[in-house]
């Protein structure tokens, strides 16, 4: 026969048991503890229990939840592996929050289930001595009991079992501590459950280390199987075997329209389509200080900053027969081409064209100023 | 403070404001006095709104711990009377700020399909017909639930309990032509299936705040006693769910367009999340969701009416922000906040504030001839 560890009392209902409650818990002789069979308003306030902490562990862990998903997404797609997805920033909160909600959801439901059952509610408990008591059907039915339960060396059943009965109580019923078995107790299910995590993240690490450090092996080379064009070699997918195709005829690039006209003459009607900005005129500066500036000259003035020794003559831009010259001769020249100038229609869009021709009417000003230009 | 003293200043208010607002329109121009106009209007209407839909759900659900506070949103919906002219003399705002109703929307090849529908006169008639559909809704939900309190029929309930749908339905049309016309009107060729329900959760937000305001106006004055922690519980268990929703459907449709990223969706947005209107869509986030959730995230706070009170005025307040941040834009890319939209604010809600007065000495306090009224008033968590 085992120690007894709670003392169990019947009542006839609900009001004879808060009746008895204050009675027996200024006596202070053991944890009183209420079994009914629904429950019962202020039954918990009674008994002075504590506001229950769960709220505050949710809501902490929730915090937390959402904190760890917005700083993991933040990490694999800003830092370890930044990837630009739907033409968005790495770092894009607004992407972020969805999986964040849901881990703060995770953590607040995993923290409320596990704290409830685990901690405030310290199961797993097999084999409650309440559920051998005789008092159970009673209590699971129509019967309301309280018990008084062990919580240190000093207890003290017989008085306990007169206070009950004092209080009122009837079948008063001594319990007996539970026999502990082997496996289903409470240290070994908590001890196996935190085993399987600690697998759970070592084999997570392990996976994460051995994709970082052998990309080539299987699964992580089945990347490379696929099917894809690689460069010089070639591809059963088009008829004429070539991965790379040609555009199709006619395709023009965007800013790369041909141009609407075949000689100088031609161009020379065209008028400038920009405004004189001050951008439109550091885009014509910029390229014409990358394009022109080589042969024409920084000032226009038609001094190379080439070497001597390249033969040709490049023109002075700021000479009185190219400032007659229309914009759109102007542009017609850097389309077509004059003497040995080539072509520079691959190189410019049509904007910076045109934006160049206003650089250069700005160059031919500048070195031609009046003095009324004076401020 | 006296109840004399007290409507001779809302009388005074409202009509310093009444002068404001006429000084604006000369010193403004129309389309700044028709923006605050539309604003206030949507306001005072989805608040009306929400306290119909209140009592409807308390109706169609069989609540009962709400059947002692009912009195109080029934006597808000009533604010759907004088709301109802506001609405019929905001149709001067059509010609002004709706790009569909102007003359130029004909030649324009994405509105001239939609003449009709956005032109003046279909959308005169759906405003009235809306608003003949709130009348009839105030009509039967509160003028008979006031003759329940001499007759004490309980056929009032069963007849209640059968048009409560209908008022949903009513209710529906209402929120969603509002969320259609007078918002989703402004940027013609912008589109948001979300709009509507974007808007039921600020009008649902609305209502319960107003009740809660009124109901502590009224225990204040040593009325409705009888209301305790229970009741205040399931008011701010409402108050803290809406919150959470209408932050879900504000974030829900802001990520699928930022996502989406298609230039008749995101240029709304464009303009509301740039420059200055960065900081009020910041501050309205603040103040319509982080600040009422974290405030009523404990147990006891959604109890509490000292809470409550404060709660429901920054829900009230976002509540004008946001409708202020949804309208406003079109107006230019700063926001105009000055003398006018203070003047209008004092007439609104100085008017406002005179016509709840008086509605809140209509019929009992309590609905003393519900037959659910004990049960209501014993309600337990």
């Amino acid at each position: 026969m085992s120690e007894t560890c709670a003392v169990l009392g019947l009542f006839e209902s609900a009001d004879a048991l808060m009746e008895a409650v204050p009675r027996l818990r200024s006596q202070a002789l053991g944890r009183l503890e209420a079994y009914t069979p629904y429950p019962v308003h202020g039954l918990d306030r009674a008994l002075g229990q504590r506001r229950s902490p769960l709220g505050g562990m949710v809501f902490i862990m929730g915090l937390l939840g959402a904190l760890t998903a917005l700083l993991f997404q933040w990490w694999i797609s800003a830092v370890d592996y930044p990837i630009v997805t739907g033409g968005k920033a790495p770092s894009s909160w607004q992407a972020f929050v969805p999986v964040m909600f849901e881990i703060m959801v995770l953590f607040g439901t995993f923290t409320a289930g596990l704290a409830m059952l685990l901690l405030l509610n310290r199961l797993p408990f097999f084999g409650h001595p309440v559920l051998r008591s005789k008092a159970i059907q009673g209590i699971t039915r129509d019967r309301f009991a309280l018990a008084l339960e062990a919580d240190a060396p000093g207890f003290d059943p017989q008085a306990a079992r007169a206070a009950l009965e004092a209080a009122g109580a009837r079948d008063i019923e001594l319990l007996p501590a539970p026999e502990p078995g082997p496996f289903l107790t409470a240290s070994f299910i908590q001890r196996s459950l935190a085993g399987i995590a600690v697998s759970c993240v070592v084999a997570g690490l392990v996976m994460y280390g051995a994709v970082k450090l052998f990309p080539v092996l299987p699964p992580m080379a089945h990347m490379l199987d696929q099917p894809r064009l690689d460069p010089q070699k070639p591809s059963a997918f088009f008829r004429d075997g070539h991965g790379m195709q040609l555009p199709v005829p006619g395709t023009v690039a965007r800013g790369h329209l041909p141009p609407p006209f075949a000689n100088e003459e031609q161009a020379a009607v065209l008028v400038n389509p920009l405004p004189r900005t001050p951008e439109v005129l550091a885009r014509g500066r910029f390229e014409y200080q990358v394009r022109c500036a080589v042969c024409h000259g920084v000032l226009g003035n038609g001094v190379p900053t080439l070497s001597a020794a390249y033969g040709a003559k490049p023109a002075n831009l700021l000479a009185p027969n190219f400032r007659a010259y229309t914009d759109g001769a102007i542009y017609g020249t850097i389309v077509l081409g004059k003497n040995a100038m080539p072509s520079y229609a691959a190189d410019l869009p049509e904007d910076a064209r045109w934006a160049v021709v206003h650089y250069v009417r700005a160059l031919q000003r500048a070195g031609n100023a009046k003095d009324e230009d004076l401020p | 403070m006296n109840a004399h003293r007290t409507s001779r200043l809302l009388w005074s208010a409202t009509a310093v404001g009444f002068l404001a607002m006429a000084a604006s329109w000369f010193v403004c121009g129309p389309a700044r006095f028709w923006a605050n106009w539309l604003v206030w209007f949507l306001f005072l209407f989805t608040l009306a709104l929400g306290a119909l839909f209140l009592v409807a759900l308390e109706h169609m659900v069989a609540a009962r711990w709400s059947v002692p506070l009912r009195r109080i949103p029934e006597r808000l919906s009533s604010l759907l009377v004088p709301v109802s002219a506001v609405a019929l003399l905001a149709l001067g705002a059509v010609p002004v700020l709706y790009p569909g109703a102007r003359p130029a929307a004909a030649a324009d090849p994405v509105l001239g399909g939609k003449a009709v529908w956005l032109g003046l006169p279909f959308f005169s008639a759906r405003v009235a017909i809306c608003v003949a559909l709130g009348l009839l809704a105030v009509a039967v939900m509160f003028r008979d639930s006031l003759r329940q309190d001499a007759s004490r029929d309980p056929r009032y309930n069963v007849r209640a309990r059968r048009f409560a749908p209908v008022c949903m339905a009513i209710f529906a049309v209402l929120v969603t032509q509002a969320a259609f016309d007078w918002i989703g009107g402004l940027e013609p060729a912008w589109y948001s299936d979300v709009m509507g329900v974007y808007l039921f959760a600020a009008a649902f937000l609305a209502g319960l705040a107003a009740t809660a305001l009124a109901l502590l106006y009224l225990q204040g004055r040593g009325r409705m006693q009888a209301i305790r922690f229970d009741h205040w519980y399931n008011l701010g268990g409402f108050l803290f769910a809406m919150t959470v929703f209408w932050a879900y459907i504000a974030f829900a449709q802001y990520m699928l367009m930022w996502y989406g990223n298609l230039p008749d969706e995101v240029s709304w947005y464009q303009a509301r999340t740039h420059g200055a209107w960065l900081g009020v869509a910041l501050l309205l986030a603040l103040l319509r969701f982080f600040v009422p959730f974290f405030a009523l995230v404990p147990r006891d706070a959604k109890g509490d009416p000292r809470r409550l009170l404060w709660v429901s005025l920054v829900v009230l307040a976002s509540h004008w922000i946001d409708l202020y941040w949804l309208v406003f834009p079109v107006l230019g890319r700063t926001p105009l906040f000055s003398w006018p939209e203070l003047g209008f604010a004092l007439f609104f809600l100085g008017g406002t504030l005179l016509w709840v007065r008086s509605a809140m000495e209509r019929g009992e306090d309590m609905p003393v001839g519900d037959p659910f009224l004990k049960e209501g008033l014993e309600f337990r968590l």
